[in-house]
């Protein structure tokens, strides 16, 4: 932060400006630092409380332990919601691989036009506020028989995963030079082969991390639910929603604790992936 | 010649409206190193990519030993080729790289392994073979580039500026090692470049190229003796054009010109019409013009307008009245008199002046 305040300055600059640069480096570096503080403050505190041994919200609490994960463990009913969950993020995850990926090709390898346009357009799902989304794929399921089903929900969250996907593995693709497959079809190599052996084999990387990316989309997903869902549907989301709707159990405090480090320690494995390929 | 590897007859490639490629015809023989040389934008490139396969031609044929391969996908041609940029695979080793051709020919793998190891020989790379391209010097990759299009025994090596990304010291290297590769293995060799110099240290031939057209082929010191046309005197041979105010082909290969008041006898090339000789200009290489006079010489006397220091030699441009600027290289121990503004007189000693069409 303090090289780029450096390099962007102005080259003449007199003795009396340089203090006034620093000055102002300083109250900023204070200010980022103050933000990141406050954001991390929530979290802290959820996983603070977690360990309370009470029966109901108490902050500071009166005794610790590890009764709200001992309840989360005897409920069936947050074991039911983590595994549709998982059930719906998996597919979704994998789908999106499957359309991305053959996707890529006709937008960076082919000569069609608009394609620019076009890969633009398949980032619709990141730019629409996700409450109109839902109401419009609500009035398509009405009519086509989707709602409520589970097909339905994995179709929806497909919506919000796709342009994720696209966004870390297009920008992939263009870091692969074309000479590449060029140099694999030359050797013997028909065009499938050379772009399976050599530029999908180096996309993978970046392929994983959409994937994980992309099933914490759709595992995280707590708006298509509440249009989406049925009656029997209950996704981790919304149970969470749920118990805070129907009286606070401190359960929840446990659950949002393990959803904070699977998604830090998920969200560290994406970005290494996709970081390493130098 | 020996042996017809390669034959390429009547190609075209257009994009649209434009012709990357006018009716190019070229034969390669074996084992000969033949240079596409010509500035971006000539069609070197694209025809090379048209013999890979990469690029479909609008017309004509290219035919590898008397197979025509002109709709043929890349992999069925079986050439090899060396790209500008290397393009090693990075998630392979040097062996696997070296080995990839054979292994995509089912070849058995003890003979694989076989003919890796002589490949990693041949280019000094024992050693390396466990590595990653990216733990390689940029020297080391071109060699392995080298291997991989040489492991599978292709017909013809296309080379397609490998030599564009290092610099100059390892460039002179690399020179000297594809030649005697080249020597070493009898490869036939299609080379593009855009460097006059790396074509002049590695050709048997040279087909210099211009708007999508060959516009002259044939030995480095034939095309730099010996330049058919202007273009070619200028870009390869580094000459002077001059314009004439008469010029008479003689029919025996030779010219009566007038230049700048001079009446000289000078070779005519082919290409210049016997009788009239209109629209010819004299082609004077920089490096032939002397401030001694000789028997049959041009003379052109100017002024000194330009002055640049090379080492031993140094470059002089004078202003020729009714030429404009005419360049000469000279011994810098014979310009020591020489300063902005004196006059000077430069001579075309006999048998250097080419009188060339346009």
């Amino acid at each position: 932060m303090t090289s780029t305040a450096a390099s962007t300055s102005p080259p003449r600059l007199s003795r009396g400006a340089m203090t006034g640069d620093r000055a102002t480096r300083t109250a900023g570096a204070g200010v980022v630092v103050a933000i990141v503080l406050a954001m991390l403050v929530p979290p802290a505190m959820v996983v603070a409380l977690s360990f309370s041994g009470e029966r109901y919200f108490d902050f500071p609490p009166h005794s610790w332990g590890l009764r709200q994960y001992r309840v989360l463990l005897e409920d069936p009913r947050w074991g039911s919601a983590l595994w549709l969950s998982v059930k719906i993020a998996v597919p979704v995850a994998l789908l999106a691989a499957a359309v991305v990926v053959p996707a890529l090709f006709t937008f960076h390898r082919s000569r069609l036009p608009a394609r620019n346009a076009l890969q633009l357009g398949g980032l619709t799902g990141l730019v629409l506020p996700v409450s109109a989304y839902a109401v419009a794929i609500y009035g398509v399921f009405v009519q086509t028989g989707l709602l409520g089903t589970y097909f339905g929900l994995v179709l929806a969250d497909l919506t919000l995963a796709l342009p994720v996907m696209l966004l870390v593995t297009s920008p992939a693709l263009s870091r692969i030079p074309e000479e590449l497959e060029l140099a694999a079809m030359v050797a013997g190599a028909s065009r499938a082969r050379a772009w399976i052996e050599i530029t999908v084999r180096l996309l993978a990387p970046a392929i994983l991390a959409g994937g994980v990316l992309a099933f914490m989309t759709s595992f995280d997903e707590s708006v298509f639910i509440n249009f989406l869902g049925g009656p029997g549907q209950e996704t981790l989301p919304r149970a969470i929603l749920d118990s805070v709707r129907f009286g606070l159990d401190p359960v929840v405090t446990a659950i949002a604790t393990l959803l904070i480090l699977g998604t830090s320690a998920a969200m560290i494995f994406a970005v290494r992936l996709t970081r390493d390929r130098g | 010649m020996s042996e017809l590897v390669l034959e390429i007859s009547a190609l075209e490639k257009s994009y649209g409206a434009t012709r990357a490629l006018r009716s190019v015809d070229l034969c390669v023989y074996r084992g000969e190193l033949l240079t596409l040389l010509g500035p971006s934008g000539s069609g070197k490139t694209t025809l090379l990519k048209t013999i890979a396969g990469f690029e479909a031609p609008s017309g004509g044929e290219v035919r590898l030993r008397g197979r025509d391969i002109s709709r043929l996908a890349p992999a069925r041609r079986g050439v090899g080729m060396v790209f500008q940029h290397y393009a090693l695979f990075p998630h392979m080793t040097v062996a696997q790289n070296i080995g990839y051709g054979l292994k995509l020919r089912r070849t058995p793998r003890a003979e694989r392994e076989r003919r890796v190891s002589a490949m990693l020989e041949l280019l000094r790379l024992d050693g390396l073979q466990a590595r990653y391209p990216r733990q390689l010097s940029g020297g080391q990759q071109q060699r392995v580039a080298l291997g991989r299009a040489l492991a599978y025994d292709p017909q013809i090596i296309l080379m397609d500026e490998p030599l564009g990304a290092l610099d100059k010291a390892l460039r002179v290297e690399m020179e000297q090692e594809i030649r005697s590769l080249h020597r070493e293995l009898g490869a036939t060799i299609v080379y593009v470049t855009h460097d006059q110099q790396e074509a002049l240290a590695l050709s048997d031939r040279i087909a210099i190229m211009r708007d999508g057209e060959i516009v002259g082929l044939g030995s480095p010191e034939g095309l730099y003796a010996h330049p058919p046309n202007a273009f070619v005197a200028s870009f390869f041979a580094n000459a002077n054009l001059l314009a004439v105010e008469e010029a008479v082909a003689l029919g025996d290969g030779t010219a009566r010109v007038r230049c700048a008041g001079c009446e000289i006898r000078c070779e005519a090339s082919a290409a210049v019409a016997p009788t009239s000789a209109g629209g010819a200009t004299l082609a004077v290489r920089r490096h032939s013009l002397r401030r001694t006079h000789s028997e049959g010489a041009l003379r052109l006397r100017g002024t000194v307008a330009e002055l640049l220091l090379f080492g031993d030699e140094q470059q002089v441009g004078v202003d020729v009245e009714g030429l404009g600027r005419v360049v000469a290289t000279m011994q810098t121990r014979e310009c020591t008199d020489l300063a902005l503004g004196s006059t000077i007189e430069l001579y075309a000693p006999a048998g250097e002046p080419v009188l060339v069409g346009q």
